[in-house]
């Protein structure tokens, strides 16, 4: 029997709710190390998630045994754990928002077409080592080279008890180069990366690998000429990439109804105006080539638009279907699970501001005292308080209207909603800029988030 | 008919257990000779666990999940390639050889490529609890249970996530060189995120964390107490002025401020790329005098701990860092063979992946004063419960938030604080730690003390 219709029959066999996942997730990573090959691993991790809603309570198991018995058993003992889990469980679950009973295969012909057309495994590798190569070969200041590339092929296929039966392929891949340079007493380190939903050709449609290696090599030498600044109150230009880890991070988390639900800073603020009114924040899952694509989520759900924030007015939260139903609204596709292994979360997937009507030119030529802030560096992170601290991986100081200095070491802080209240130029520019981004909440997601230039306020953390 | 269910999937477990992966282990070893490789590792890694979430102070979901797959490293004119699965029937086995066969064909040669030899393996005391088999969900609900009636003591406070995880892991290895062995571990876990509010006023976010190979050894109702209080203390945090002082970090923050630097610091692949700072500093002073790191994977009923590493080697007491010199690297195989040396047994990773190097159970030394007379001593500073930022494991350099501080005055805690910045670089401070406690805690396989740093920009927003 195939697959599907042994997760229909288990469905139809079940007299308790429950929803079945397959996921098969063939991933090749490589990962080149100053002119060695230090990874080149293929992976196969494939299996069955159930999921039972009992008496207003989840179990979840996962199995890899995928015997029309193996899931007999699983689901069995799923239903099993969610009565147990019931008779404890104060707030009973009571029930899942309607969603459209979707039926179907997503499969992305002209994904598939694109497959064929991979540069196969040995090309991968030679392309990798040469630009790992182009790192170090630069000059003597670089002193040691990354290449990573990890892709993912993804078959799913999703039966719920009401009537949901789909099939999804979903090809993902990203790139990151890192250049480390030395002078005198200090070392840097630098990056540049990329992420699609699509194949290896979609990913370099639009840049080469010897740019993102040009790229890391500019950054890491701009690092290392860059002096230290005292910290303090200023007016900056946040770029495309540092938008989208602000729209992520600080924002982004802080609407997942979750989060809402614990007490997060926008708890019961739907229709305030928490930001200036020409922000406008969205998670859309349905982007073709956007590194966070969704189309149909892991609960079954057609991936929408959620408009977050509109004209500086929140709106709307991020849901799977057991809050939606609990605040009255519609689920918008934000339920992912990374693994058969994992549960459905509430997700974001591709998130960003909308453009608006600046010129970067003349946003820039409006600040008397600031910086230009590119990218993350290392890391950062936020807090259901939407108090966020992200270090900044290219910066220059503005003095007068003009671009000045790079300088390096800084942070940047600051409550998200204040600062986006704070904006007061929005550029008409867009770019998703989260590279090879991946989100981390429990289990891994892949996402995107960027949007236009900013200019706000935020505090800099600095080190002089 | 649930019943004959509940069977048939116990069965199914019984057969995973035991020599099985093992056999596969040996199988593939030989099927790979025949098929003219010149080397092969086989890694099977069994990984059981339950787990319970609670959210929003309410039980969640109850987890069930048996992951079960083999890893194959293959060596052909001195390329490698590496091919891992979890569909463990025959036709896919077969497939899986074929797959990492072509990685290698298709991979540089390497002549550091290699598979160490076989060395003298022990079980390490006191890492499996033969209970666990029987541990059902049933008992972490109750685990679940009593830590939420510490929480509920005070009903300003919420649990945002915390999760009551029970794992057993069974792993095999078997290659070409002669290596041939099998290990199980079992461990529990319970870890916690909350939050306080009162009114308008939101608290940070802070954890409490709970390990151990033991299930009876966990105490899940102190974890919720715990929690709660830390939680309520950073209630009507303040602001501060800026200053220069001295931190005292919790040894939950000296995770990510101490140990992923020190660790990064010395695993010999960082060295050998050049990007670790203490590339030439093999023997000289790195730290205060103060600083004594030891990493032992044969600690008994340590976390940490196992009869073998990801390569089939001893994971050996190593002291790292001794009275602020430094002594060892972590080395796996292939870093080994670059210095020209034997592996000492830090090849870290499970059956999906390639060896990388990690450490075992890494302990920092504690000192002889306790926690409370090091802030006693402290004039003015931070007592850092959580740090939220970045390091920058080459540099150095450090700048983050500092969650649910409290600041220190003339030997007392006098008030928590909020929105206040701590920055410096990490491997300076190092060399004049001011002071570690005696108290030490188990956090993953960390074994840490509170750690006193001097002259730290403590800026205000």
């Amino acid at each position: 029997m195939n697959i599907k219709k042994l997760l229909k029959q288990i469905v139809i066999e079940n007299q308790e709710w429950v929803e079945l996942r397959y996921h098969r997730r063939n991933s090749l990573k490589l990962q080149v190390k100053n002119g060695n090959l230090t990874d080149s691993v293929s992976t196969t991790l494939s299996g069955v998630a159930v999921r039972a809603l009992v008496d207003g309570s989840w179990g979840f198991v996962s199995t890899s045994d995928l015997t029309l018995e193996g899931l007999r058993a699983a689901a069995a003992e799923a239903v099993k754990a969610a009565r147990e889990a019931g008779v404890l469980k104060e707030n009973k679950i009571q029930g899942l928002a309607e969603i459209e009973p979707v039926q179907g295969s997503f499969n992305l012909a002209e994904e598939r077409q694109d497959q064929k057309q991979e540069p196969d495994l040995g090309r991968k590798i030679k392309l990798l080592m040469e630009a790992d190569g182009q790192v170090r070969a630069a000059g003597e200041d670089i002193i040691a080279s990354q290449v990573s590339y990890s892709e993912f092929k993804d078959s799913k296929i999703i039966v719920t008890g009401e009537g949901v039966e789909v099939e999804i392929f979903d090809p993902k891949c990203d790139i990151g180069v890192v250049a480390y340079g030395a002078s005198k007493n200090q070392q840097e380190r630098a990056h540049a990366s990329h992420g699609v939903t699509g194949s290896w050709a979609k990913l370099f449609a639009d840049r080469k690998l010897s740019d993102l290696a040009d790229k890391a090599v500019e950054l890491v030498r701009k690092r290392l000429e860059a002096g230290y600044v005292s910290g303090g109150q200023y007016q900056v230009i946040l770029d495309p990439a540092l938008v989208g880890v602000l729209a992520h991070e600080a924002i982004g988390h802080t609407v997942e109804a979750d989060f809402v639900e614990s007490g997060s800073a926008v708890q019961g603020r739907i229709g305030e105006q928490v930001a200036s009114e020409l922000v406008t924040l969205v998670d859309e899952g349905n982007i073709a080539d956007a590194a966070g694509r969704v189309i149909i989520d892991d609960e079954g759900t057609r991936s929408t638009r959620t408009t977050i924030i509109e004209k500086g007015i929140l709106k709307n939260y991020l849901h799977n279907r057991e809050s939606a139903l609990k605040f009255e609204t519609e689920p918008g596709g934000n339920a992912r699970a990374f693994t058969y292994r994992d549960e459905p979360l509430i997700r974001m997937t591709n998130t960003f501001i909308l453009p608006g009507e600046s010129d970067l030119e003349e946003m820039i030529a409006g600040i008397e005292d600031g910086f230009f802030l590119k990218g993350m560096a290392q890391g950062g992170q936020a807090d259901s308080t939407a108090e966020f601290m992200f270090d900044v991986l290219e910066a220059y100081q503005i003095k007068k209207g003009k671009i000045g200095k790079p300088v390096k070491g800084l942070t940047l802080s600051g409550q998200a909603f204040e600062v986006l209240k704070s904006v007061d130029a929005v550029s008409r520019d867009f770019e998703f800029g989260l590279g090879r981004g991946y989100c981390g909440k429990g289990q891994a997601a892949k996402v995107d988030a960027g949007g236009p230039y900013l200019r706000c306020r935020v505090t800099i953390g600095g080190q002089q | 008919m649930n019943n004959n269910q509940d069977k048939t999937r116990a069965q199914q477990e019984d057969n995973l257990i035991g020599g099985y992966g093992l056999e596969v282990c040996q199988r593939l070893v030989e099927e790979g000779r025949s098929k003219g490789l010149d080397d092969i590792e086989v890694y099977y890694q069994r990984l059981k666990s339950l787990e319970v979430v609670i959210e929003k102070n309410d039980l969640q979901l109850p987890k069930s999940d048996i992951y079960q797959g083999v890893g194959i490293r293959v060596f052909k004119n001195g390329s490698m390639g590496f091919a891992s699965t979890n569909d463990l029937d025959e036709n896919s086995l077969k497939l899986l050889m074929k797959q990492a066969a072509v990685m290698a064909e298709n991979s540089p040669p390497d002549r550091n490529n290699r598979l160490p030899e076989a060395e003298k393996l022990e079980e390490v005391p006191d890492i499996y609890d033969d209970r666990a088999e029987n541990i059902q969900l049933g008992d972490l609900i109750e685990s679940a249970r009593s830590f939420m009636k510490e929480i509920k003591q005070d009903d300003r406070v919420t649990v945002d996530t915390a999760g009551f995880s029970a794992s057993i892991v069974n792993d095999a290895i078997a290659t070409s060189r002669g290596i041939i062995s099998q290990d199980r571990q079992t461990y529990f876990e319970t870890q916690a995120l909350a939050l306080a509010r009162e009114g308008e006023e939101v608290s940070s976010f802070d954890m409490e964390y709970q390990v151990s190979c033991f299930y009876e050894e966990l105490d899940v109702a102190e974890s919720g107490r715990k929690l709660r209080d830390k939680v309520l203390a950073s209630l009507g945090a303040d602001t501060i002025e800026s200053f220069r002082g001295e931190i005292l970090l919790t040894p939950f923050s000296a995770v990510t401020l101490l140990v992923r630097p020190l660790v990064f610091a010395v695993n010999s692949e960082n060295v050998q790329n050049g990007i670790s700072p203490w590339k030439d500093k093999s023997g000289k002073q790195v730290a205060a005098d103060i600083l004594t790191v030891i990493d032992d994977g044969t600690l008994p009923g340590g976390v940490g701990s196992g009869k073998f590493d990801r390569e089939g080697l001893p994971q050996k007491r190593l002291t790292v860092i001794k009275d602020g010199h430094l002594q060892e690297l972590f080395y796996n195989a292939y870093t080994a063979a670059r210095a020209g040396r034997n592996s000492n047994g830090r090849a870290g990773g499970g059956a999906q992946s390639t060896p990388d190097i990690a450490p075992s159970n890494f302990m920092v030394s504690g000192g002889k004063k306790s926690r409370d007379e090091l802030i006693s001593e402290i004039e003015r500073g931070l007592l850092v419960n959580r740090y939220s930022g970045s390091v920058d494991p080459v540099s150095g350099d450090f700048s983050g938030v500092v969650k649910g501080g409290q600041l220190i005055d003339r030997g007392c805690k006098v008030k928590p604080v909020r929105e206040v910045m701590i920055s410096g670089n990490i491997y300076q401070m190092l060399q004049k730690i001011a002071g570690l406690s005696r108290e030490r805690e188990d956090i993953m396989n960390f074994k840490l003390p509170y750690v006193l740093l001097e002259d730290v920009s403590i800026t205000c927003g």
